[in-house]
């Protein structure tokens, strides 16, 4: 029996912290609409979220919701995802949580594909600590902790992603709620590791990478002409073009999903027996 | 006199094939009713440098080391170099003199030499330079009396997998050992005799890693994540052959933070979750597990201690991460600290940490050490009728949301515990501060709280952990304290004292955290003087003992910090001593 499910039925009565005009509330819109459209029962979606703004979100999402420390979202869904693979599971996090600190876990579950969706929340600077520069900040970009301009050049998280054998890449908008929510449903739906880079922007500490500052220099992929998104050589070229912001499916392939490579025919982990003791007793006898 | 109890010692290049051999000399004292302990030291290489695997066998239980080497079996001429001076007055040395000679400085009188063209007998006689190994065996064999059925019989076992034409080299190996030694020499000459006067029964040889490992799918582990690291690999590997076999699974992380955060993922989930690591990759886990004590989410850690700080001494014994266990991480959470002295405990007590987890929903640690958990002992058959899985305040039916509070205020501090997919018991798991709802607040009133709910936990645990074991001899006032390892040279060490007519107990702890106070101080009451058995170089035991009773006059520290595990007459000598400091170890 399908669900009817409202945007209203993912929310909690938890007040946001994110101040006013943050494209966070966007991409939490868009994540609730998405949810309500698949009708994904509540209890039946795992949310994790880790450190900074971003990671906020898990206590907005009515949900198993999972806020852990900085960077360690992935391996926390990735886990859940195996222990019991019924589970929707989605993470969620920032910039910083996802390319710096947790960068090492976003290229190991791009190459792991397990079937969950990993939601960035890119607004190309540190929030919480108030504006530092972040890996995907501009070059250049003066803040408290680069005040001569920031040295580092941003990283491009999706077109590693591509390279690390990521098989669903798509970039969304925070002010294009319509489809971002399509993305995240598609993201969702996925059966493989599906990451969907949000632009997300800091209205407080990230003056130059704005909302007005999108809106000039994003495109939809689809206006490339003869742009296919199962070709790996228009996504490289798409993702790493000089210009202006690809948004949408930018790239999506199938292989095999660590959860089924791992569990193969065995059901859900939770649903292993464990109070039947007696059955281990032959083991010992190789150590005999 | 006739020695009916041997520590053998294989000394030679690492990858040369000892440690196989030894593992099948462990096996044949095994099946001749013997008890048997093993240890291994091995340098972190794969190929060459030296390498020794001590075997010791006899009729009482040993859970370590001698105080010498009885046998040494010597392939190369370092090994003679190396441990010349550990070797017994009476003892023997098998040489392998095929390419070197033993140099005069080097020969010691108060030991006998076989001096045995093995390398050549193997090249030349059997063509294969690899079975060695196996014509020492033949040798030992020989010299001190091993039943000889026995010997070809688990020769065949160990090799059959490889085909017939492996054993029969092998057996011919065994037969050359023996034959040179019964043409050369007179029978057994070598002082040591074994035999057992009891059959080998359904006894088991185990490794203390694959008992915790084991005894983790007992206590209903089913979900493990680990990073490769010496000296714990072995439970990976372990759970890897196992828990799919069962409905469970295995992942090999990318690093230790993915790997502690994997099992917080599987534990939040509602699957009985482990890691097994040493000081470097708890060094990494530290962070997590602050987050699972914080969130209350039920998980074991193994750590298989070695020597530190940094990459150390990674193939070598240490205790020194005691205080990191228990006192390492940002903030103050509950956890508990389990710490097995033998093969034996590793398995039940694993059962036990899985148990306490889940009712206590807080990280539970086994602390084992290189010296104990790559070692094998011979053991009674596991018996499974006291093993009982209880998952605690696991609710598995609906409950009502917003009546439902996962971290709700209980009387014994433990809130029942819903997982995803349970109807009703949506809620944020945060490792900032929450209230009982999991709602995120920095409110004062609830921060108080909640500390004193979280802690409290140890306090409601503590009845529940395993005590401290009390070797009491009748009549002593002097008492030695230690954990883990050091329970095997410390028992010796009691025995003979005992036998010399200096009357000492000995107090095994087998919780370290919450700390075993009361066990503590009762032992200092009743002994005069007690002896803090350790292998660190700061006595991190005696600090958290001192910590218990103060800087009493009465406990004196005995330490042993160059990463090889105490020898009995180590002990006995700090005892016989009565120095405020022993070290002992060159």
């Amino acid at each position: 029996m399908a669900l009817v499910m409202s945007p209203k039925d993912f929310a909690t009565a938890t007040p946001s912290w994110w101040c006013p005009g943050c494209g966070d509330f966007g991409v939490l819109a868009s994540l609730k609409s998405a949810c309500a459209e698949l009708a994904l029962n509540p209890k039946d979606v795992a949310f994790v979220s880790g450190i900074g703004c971003s990671g906020k979100i898990s206590g907005y999402l009515h949900s198993y919701a999972f806020h852990g420390v900085h960077g360690r979202a992935l391996p926390v869904a990735t886990a859940v995802k195996v222990a019991n693979n019924h589970l929707t599971v989605i993470a969620a996090g920032g910039d910083g949580d996802g390319f710096a600190i947790g960068a090492g876990h976003f290229l190991h579950a791009v190459r792991r594909n397990p079937n969950i969706t990993y939601i960035v929340m890119d607004n190309q600077t540190y929030g919480l600590t108030k504006g530092q520069s972040s890996p995907t900040s501009d070059l250049g970009y003066v803040t408290g902790t680069s005040p001569g301009g920031n040295p580092d050049a941003p990283l491009n998280g999706m077109a590693v992603a591509l390279a690390a054998g990521g098989t669903f890449i798509a970039r969304g908008f925070s002010a294009q709620p319509k489809k971002l929510v399509e993305l995240i449903k598609a993201a969702i739906e996925h059966p493989g590791f599906s990451v969907v880079e949000v632009m997300s922007p800091c209205v407080t500490y990230n003056k130059h990478n704005t909302f007005a500052w999108f809106k000039e220099n994003v495109f939809d992929v689809t206006q490339i002409e003869g742009y296919d998104n199962t070709n790996k050589q228009h996504a490289f070229e798409a993702l790493t073009a000089d210009g202006k912001i690809p948004l949408g499916i930018i790239y999506q392939t199938q292989r095999a999903a660590f959860d089924d490579l791992v569990l193969g025919d065995t059901p859900p982990l939770i649903s292993a027996d464990v109070y039947d003791t007696g059955r281990f007793h032959g083991i010992q006898d190789a150590y005999r | 006199m006739i020695l009916n109890n041997i520590e053998v010692m294989f000394g030679g290049q690492a990858g040369d094939g000892s440690l196989t051999t030894g593992d099948l000399i462990a096996g044949v004292f095994k099946r001749m009713g013997l008890e048997v302990y093993t240890y291994k030291d091995f340098p972190s290489r794969i190929r060459g440098g030296h390498t020794n695997y001590v075997i010791r066998a006899g009729t009482t239980p040993n859970y370590g080391m001698a105080d010498f080497v009885d046998c040494l079996v010597a392939f190369d001429l370092e090994a003679v170099q190396i441990h010349i001076e550990e070797m017994r007055p009476g003892g023997f040395i098998i040489f392998d003199n095929t390419s070197e000679t033993i140099p005069a400085e080097l020969r010691r009188d108060d030991i006998n030499w076989y001096e045995i063209p093995i390398g050549k007998i193997a090249k030349e006689d059997l063509g294969l330079e690899l079975v060695r190994n196996t014509i020492s065996l033949g040798v030992i064999a020989a010299l001190i009396g091993m039943d000889p059925q026995i010997v070809r019989r688990d020769v065949t076992n160990v090799y059959k997998r490889k085909g017939e034409k492996v054993v029969d080299i092998n057996i011919r190996a065994i037969e050359a050992g023996e034959k040179y030694i019964h043409e050369h020499y007179a029978s057994t000459p070598s002082g040591y005799s074994l035999s057992a006067d009891r059959v080998d029964g359904d006894r088991l040889i185990m490794m203390g890693n694959d008992a915790i490992a084991y005894g983790s799918l007992v206590g209903g582990c089913r979900f493990m994540a680990g990073y490769p690291i010496t000296p714990a690999t072995d439970v990976l590997e372990w759970m890897a052959k196992y828990l799919p076999q069962y409905g469970g699974a295995v992942v090999q992380a990318e690093d230790e933070l993915a790997a502690v955060n994997m099992i917080i993922g599987a534990a939040f989930t509602g699957v009985r979750s482990m890691t097994a690591t040493s000081g470097p990759g708890l060094s990494l886990m530290t962070e997590g597990i602050g987050l699972a004590s914080s969130l209350e989410i039920p998980i074991v850690i193994v750590e298989c201690a070695r020597a530190g700080p940094s990459t150390g001494l990674p193939t070598k014994t240490e205790q020194s991460n005691l205080q990191h266990i228990i006192f390492g991480g940002h903030g103050e959470f509950p956890k508990i600290v389990l710490a097995p002295g033998t093969v034996e405990e590793s398995f039940y007590m694993a059962i036990d940490a899985q148990n306490l987890a889940e009712k206590y929903q807080m990280p539970v640690f086994i602390l084992s050490e290189q010296a104990l958990c790559q070692s094998k002992a011979t053991l009674p058959r596991l018996s499974f009728e006291a093993v009982e899985v209880d998952r605690g305040k696991l609710i598995t039916d609906p409950v009502v949301f917003g009546e439902y509070r996962r971290f709700a205020f209980t009387e014994d501090h433990v809130s029942p515990r819903v997982i995803p997919g349970t109807e009703g018991g949506m809620h944020l798991a945060p490792g900032s501060e929450h209230n009982d709802g999991g709602v995120i607040t920095e409110n004062a009133k609830n921060r108080k709280r909640m500390m004193e709910k979280r802690m409290g936990k140890m306090e409601t645990a503590r009845p529940d952990l395993p005590k401290a074991k009390l070797f009491a001899t009748p009549g002593a006032r002097v008492g030695i304290i230690g954990y883990g390892s050091n329970r095997g040279p410390i028992a010796e060490a009691q025995d003979r004292l005992n036998k010399m007519g200096e009357l000492v107990n000995f107090l095994q702890l087998k919780t370290l955290w919450p700390f075993p106070d009361d066990d503590v101080k009762a032992f200092l009451e009743a002994n005069d003087e007690v002896y803090i058995v350790e292998n660190t170089y700061t006595g991190q035991l005696g600090r958290l003992i001192r910590h218990v009773v103060g800087p009493i006059d009465k406990l004196h520290d005995v330490r042993k910090y160059n990463g090889r595990p105490f020898r009995p007459i180590e002990i006995i000598d700090a005892v016989r001593t009565g120095s405020a400091v022993s070290l002992a170890g060159v």
